[in-house]
């Protein structure tokens, strides 16, 4: 079980979330970062909600008002000439 | 600068640009599909009344309406940001950066994934996906499948695949595990089966009805729940089995199912192989809330609602100045509430654009009376969580309005 994938962009297994949270004793946010969990391509929106029920499993920590992991934009895959103002660019 | 800018083409998005187009504003609708319509172009099923549900003739009951009024709506538009102006919002998008004076978030709901290992296969997909590809693309997700998940989604699109001619050996829970959670759990899924019962097509009315409303008489269903399943349409659907494994090398070939106690833990030497070419997993839905994150918005928690919802009022304003909210981002409920809530935050934004109007305050007061009735019509057997649901968010309103 622990060979499960959980974050499938950045290849992030049910075990390295448990391993990292045991061995920092780690919030949600502190796992995210040092996993990636949550931070791929897809920005969170396929693992997210799975992602916080391990979390809470492990660390206890109830979803409060405030959205677990903090949501940054872009929320969708961009290209760089998007972000830099050009569209219609092929 | 247009008047409003809709993220959005479902039921709540092409109701709200219309409402906004019949009092003339300046309306642009963008959404990320190559079409519009949402969520509601896969669905098709029959009402408890018997009457069929067709989301594509829904779809395009919209469609003329918004045609009829030149509306502008932009498909392959999807937003990546937003930010709040002094007078307005600027919303980043692949098609480059639209300005507007209001702004109303349609943007529905996400899918909860319900992982168990082999997930990641090839010929594993959620349930939704497994919809669009079947009501909307028209493509055959497989020879024969099972469905990872019993809930009312997956009951209802097991069905339409089944209407499509795909055949599904059973639906069954995911293994138990700390990502599954109350998914994983049989007393916790046939109490949530049997809540919901009355939102479901006529057959899943029955199978509710069969296990009753009561506490103890649901708690007997779980312990002797017959082990080859309880057939809907033809289906067996399990609440005391799990799917604990997908195997293959290069796709899905087979899964490792194995019986469950009724807290949902493996019993040891049941374990079965099923040959299967396509998964689908069903994990429920979530309100699909990021934009409203990056613009600034601020939540609350609602369980009965899918989890973080942008707090608002009935009026679907919430507290940023123009930016207003409908359909499922609010709280997962039906197409049908959705597309209630949309004419309430079109007439909304007409009102606020236009400098009150006596007429489109009645209309409002109209259309948030549709909304609840629309609610009520859903709920034959009274969800009392949902209702709560609203009214925690409406609270939350009312204080984030008296602080600012």
């Amino acid at each position: 079980m622990d060979k499960m994938i959980i974050c499938r962009c950045e290849e992030v297994t049910l075990g390295d979330i448990k391993d990292t949270a045991e061995q920092y004793d780690a919030t949600a946010r502190e796992i995210k970062l040092r996993t990636r969990a949550g931070m791929g391509y897809c920005g969170g929106r396929t693992c997210r909600p799975a992602v916080d029920k391990v979390l809470e499993d492990i660390t206890g920590e109830k979803p409060g008002d405030q959205i677990p992991l903090k949501v940054q934009p872009p929320v969708r895959p961009v290209t760089l000439a998007t972000l830099g103002g050009r569209t219609n660019d092929t | 600068m247009h008047d409003v800018i809709i993220i959005g083409a479902g039921p709540a998005g092409l109701s709200a640009a219309i409402k906004c187009r019949e009092w003339d504003l300046n309306v642009v609708v963008i959404d990320e599909f190559p079409q519009p319509g949402g969520r509601l172009l896969g669905q098709l099923h029959q009402e408890p009344n018997g009457e069929w549900w067709n989301g594509i003739k829904e779809t395009d009951a919209l469609l003329q309406q918004a045609t009829d009024l030149n509306t502008d709506i932009r498909c392959g538009v999807s937003a990546h940001h937003i930010e709040k102006t002094n007078n307005g919002y600027i919303i980043h998008t692949n098609e480059g950066i639209l300005e507007s004076q209001k702004l109303l978030i349609a943007t529905g709901a996400a899918e909860s994934a319900a992982p168990v290992p082999g997930w990641t296969l090839p010929g594993v997909m959620s349930i939704g996906a497994a919809q669009v590809m079947t009501n909307v693309h028209r493509v055959r997700v497989g020879q024969k499948g099972i469905i990872v998940g019993v809930n009312v989604l997956s009951a209802a699109i097991a069905r339409e695949l089944q209407l499509a001619g795909i055949d599904l050996h059973s639906m069954m829970l995911p293994i138990k595990s700390s990502v599954t959670a109350e998914h994983a759990h049989p007393k916790k899924v046939m109490d949530g089966l049997v809540r919901i019962a009355h939102l479901a097509p006529s057959a899943f009315l029955r199978f509710g009805s069969t296990f009753a409303k009561m506490n103890w008489i649901r708690h007997l269903a779980v312990q002797f729940y017959p082990r080859g399943g309880v057939k809907m349409w033809g289906m067996p659907i399990h609440v005391r089995k799990a799917v604990k494994e997908i195997h293959g090398t290069e796709h899905v070939e087979a899964v490792t199912v194995c019986r469950v106690t009724p807290d949902g833990e493996e019993i040891q030497g049941t374990e079965e192989r099923v040959d299967v070419d396509f998964v689908c997993i069903a994990g429920g839905l979530y309100p699909l809330t990021e934009l409203a994150a990056v613009a600034g918005c601020p939540f609350q928690y609602v369980e009965s609602l899918g989890g973080h919802v942008p707090v608002h009022n009935d009026r679907m304003e919430t507290p940023l100045d123009g930016l207003y909210v409908a359909g499922n981002i609010t709280g997962i409920e039906s197409a049908k509430v959705a597309r209630a809530q949309g004419e309430v935050a079109g007439l909304s934004i007409a009102k606020s654009v236009m400098d009150a109007v006596e007429l489109i305050e009645h209309g409002i007061d109209n259309a948030i009376a549709n909304v609840l009735e629309t609610r009520k019509a859903a709920s034959i057997q009274f969800h009392p969580d949902i209702h709560e649901g609203r009214a925690k968010v409406a609270e939350a309103f009312v204080e984030h309005t008296q602080t600012q």
